[in-house]
Formats: C-alpha cells, sequence, structure tokens
C-alpha cells in the first residue's frame, strides 16, 4: 500500500462547493487481480461461484471463471488482470479479510485527481484529455496487466485507464434511480442538503464515475467493474 | 412456526462479515440437535446479514430475529425535520389499515442512518414522542458500516451533509417473513393501498 496524503478538494457533488477534507490514508498500489482473489476464494468458501449467495452477488458473479477455483483457459494471460464481476458485497469482504477497507468515494476521487507528477491534474488539459479517451474506448477482450497501469503522483496504478473501481459509499451520489433521466434532485425523494448538484460540469469523467456508481445496486457484477483495498491510519 | 429460530443458535451466530463459513451453514449444523423447525433463508433475505444492532431498548440483536412476520423497515434519523416525520406518518397511515392484524404478524423496523447521535435512549425518547406502539415498532441502531449495508440492500441512497442534515432518499420496503423484499413504496405521501394489499396478500399466505 502507498500513503495517500490527505488535503481538501471540491468533489464534482457536494453542499455549496465546500472543500472535502480527506485524511491521509493508506491505499492498495494495484487493483485487485484475478490471482489474488482466487487465493481468497479459496481461503472463504462463501464467495465461490456456486456458493455466493444472489443478495450478495448477482448471476455474472465471476463471470469469466470456469469454476469455483479456475480463472479459466485464459488464465495464463489474465491471472495478473484485474478481477472483474465482482459486488460490492465481495469486494467489500475481500478487503475486510485483508485487514482492510474499500475507499470512500471522496478517498477514491481525491487520489485519482492526481497525474504521474501532480496530486491535482484537475487543471491539466493533457491528463483530462487522456483520461477522456480511456473512457470513450471499448473493454479489451482481455485487460492488461494491473502493472501495466499508469503510475500516478502517489504511487498508485491504473486509478485511471484500467477499470472501474467499487468504492465503500457508492450509493451516496445523490442522483435518483436511472442516472440518465433524472440527474436533478426530487423534493420528494429527498431531504436534507436536497439542493446538492454538479459543481465542475467540465469533469466529465468524474461525471461519468458518479454516474456510474449510482446506477449500481450492490450485488451487481459488471465486467469492467472491479477493486482495490484502502485503510485508515 | 415455520420462521421461528432458537435463540440459542442466533446467539452462537458471531461471524463477521469475514468469516468461512454461510451462516445458513452453522443453522444446518443445529438442525439436527434443536427439536423447533428451522427454514432456511433464501438466498434474497435480508436476514442472510449477520450484523449485530441494538434496538431502543439497548438490547443487541441480529436481523434474523425479525423473522417470522412481515415487517415494514424505513429509515431515518431522529433529528430530520423535513422528510423523517413525513415517512413515520406515512408508516402510521399504513398502520392505521391493518388494525385486523396482531402485532405478532406484522412489525414495523426504523432504522436510524446517524448511528453518531441516535443512541438507543435517543429513539426510545423519539418512539414516545411518536406514540409508537412497542409491540409494533422497533428502532435500530448499528455501526456506520453495518447500516450503510442495510441501506444498499434496501435501495436507499443516503449522504452526511456534515452540516447536521442527511440527504437520503425515502422508502418504505416491505418484507416477507423470510426476509425478502416484496414491495418498495417510494417517496413521500403516497397513497398507502397497494402497500397495504402487498401486506394482506402476503398475510393470507402465512
Amino acid at each position: 500500500m502507498v500513503n495517500v496524503k490527505g488535503g481538501t478538494f471540491v468533489p464534482l457533488y457536494g453542499s455549496d462547493s465546500i472543500p472535502v477534507k480527506v485524511k491521509t490514508f493508506l491505499m492498495d498500489v494495484y487493483p485487485v487481480t484475478n490471482a489474488e482473489y482466487l487465493a481468497f476464494v479459496n481461503k472463504y468458501p462463501k464467495w465461490r461461484k456456486s456458493a455466493v449467495k444472489k443478495l450478495f452477488a448477482d448471476e455474472n458473479y465471476l463471470k469469466k471463471w470456469d469454476g469455483d477455483l479456475s480463472i479459466g483457459p485464459n488464465a495464463a494471460k489474465i491471472q495478473n488482470s484485474p478481477v472483474i464481476n465482482v459486488s460490492w458485497f465481495s469486494a467489500k469482504a475481500y478487503c475486510e479479510c485483508q485487514g482492510k477497507r474499500l475507499a470512500t468515494v471522496e478517498e477514491w476521487e481525491y487520489a485519482a485527481l492526481a497525474s504521474e507528477t501532480k496530486a491535482n491534474a484537475a487543471n491539466d488539459e493533457k491528463f483530462y484529455q487522456r483520461s477522456i479517451e480511456w473512457y470513450s474506448k471499448p473493454n479489451p477482450t482481455y485487460l492488461p496487466p494491473v502493472q501495466e497501469g499508469f503510475r500516478n503522483y502517489y504511487g498508485l496504478h491504473g486509478m485511471i485507464g484500467m477499470v472501474w473501481e467499487w468504492t465503500q459509499n457508492f450509493n451516496s451520489a445523490m442522483v435518483v434511480g436511472e442516472s440518465r433521466a433524472d440527474v436533478t434532485m426530487d423534493r420528494q425523494l429527498f431531504c436534507g442538503s436536497g439542493s446538492d448538484g454538479a459543481k465542475d460540469v467540465k469533469n466529465y469523467v468524474a461525471f461519468m464515475r458518479y454516474a456510474f456508481r449510482s446506477s449500481l445496486k450492490a450485488n451487481y457484477t459488471v465486467a469492467n467493474l472491479g477493486f482495490r483495498c484502502a485503510k485508515s491510519i | 412456526m415455520k420462521y421461528l429460530l432458537p435463540l440459542s443458535i442466533l446467539l452462537g451466530l458471531t461471524l463477521s462479515s469475514c468469516s468461512e463459513t454461510n451462516p445458513t451453514d452453522a443453522l444446518a449444523a443445529h438442525q439436527n440437535t434443536e427439536a423447533t423447525i428451522v427454514t432456511e433463508l433464501s438466498d434474497m433475505s435480508l436476514y442472510n446479514l449477520e450484523s449485530e444492532w441494538q434496538n431502543e431498548n439497548n438490547e443487541t440483536i441480529k436481523l434474523v430475529q425479525l423473522n417470522g412476520k412481515v415487517q415494514l423497515v424505513a429509515m431515518m434519523y431522529t433529528n430530520c425535520t423535513y422528510a423523517c416525520p413525513r415517512i413515520v406518518a406515512d408508516l402510521k397511515r399504513i398502520e392505521a389499515k391493518l388494525e385486523n392484524y396482531k402485532n405478532g404478524e406484522v412489525g414495523i423496523v426504523l432504522v436510524t442512518m446517524d448511528p453518531e447521535n441516535d443512541t438507543p435512549a435517543k429513539l426510545q425518547q423519539f418512539a414516545t414522542d411518536n406514540n409508537l406502539d412497542p409491540e409494533r415498532w422497533t428502532l435500530l441502531t448499528s455501526s456506520e458500516l453495518n447500516i450503510q449495508e442495510l441501506a444498499v440492500l434496501l435501495n436507499m441512497k443516503y449522504k452526511n451533509g456534515g452540516n447536521g442534515e442527511i440527504a437520503h432518499s425515502n422508502i418504505i420496503t416491505v418484507l416477507n417473513a423470510g426476509g425478502e423484499i416484496i414491495h418498495q413504496q417510494e417517496g413521500l405521501g403516497k397513497d398507502p393501498d397497494e402497500t397495504v394489499k402487498t401486506i394482506d396478500g402476503l398475510l393470507q399466505n402465512i
């Protein structure tokens, strides 16, 4: 794990442009790989494909694996690639079993602001353009090994350009239901800071992440959605 | 009787979410030795959650102890001034239409989203202030992570603004006796008829 030095940033969604404080925390250098996840299910049988409860992972859980303890025919090629088709519950359990936890949305977004050289590259046109390009590319047939993801300022690899990642409070984005339909608040459904809205609309990549998260349910497993763990200090 | 779980089994379950066995495996292991019939939880039962909760009497319970009756579940916090009184009002409107049913057939569960503030004592006070029948209503708190885990299963979105207010969706969930989500009523001040009909339907099957 590497140290992500705390600081403040203004998240895409928040109350009144108030910068959010992120405490210094530890984060995994890479997303969790197929090989690492295999070791996990080996030890914890209830997270095997055939044993997992539908409440905790839908029918596409570990879709590309061809058995409880087999990554499949392309194991050699993808064992060091990010594990995908995992649910929030399974990702959370994995991290807890390592004595870690999932990163919060705020921690994840804060760490993802970093380019190779800057902790906050929000205003770096080139960095931003590259992120947009990744999000517009279709998924490759085989995800690359995690080591190939670009290394950012903190020493984290592949925060952008590898897979989408689960966060602990993915359900906190204030976008109701079908994210493409209603990005505004419905006063009927919410109270409190009901006027939360998008802050930095030019940050389209972050907007996509928030929209994607709010479309997820905790037992969903998606083909390009993986995770990495974090830890408080 | 179908869903009755002996307390000894419930107390025996001390598994965290990082455990090597299934909770139902533990149930099965006890099944032969216990006289009471134990029904295995279905795959989609919320009672598969192993987290521990405190009720308004400061007793520690597991969600599986809510089994055996239809439960209406909603999330709120006691400092909430706008939506939460209304969601309690909505639940009371539903409750008023259930007067033919005994408390042993339908329960109502309020889960706080603000565990820092809502201690069991606060929840008890809230229940008293709102004239909530203790035989019918259960108020629960737990750690933030456990609450979050239940919230995602109830399709609740919420966010603590850090200014004493929590932005949240308003959903009333109907669970059957086995803890599966059967119906959800979304929004405030909704006509309770559909929810009541769902409960009627469930209770005719018990």
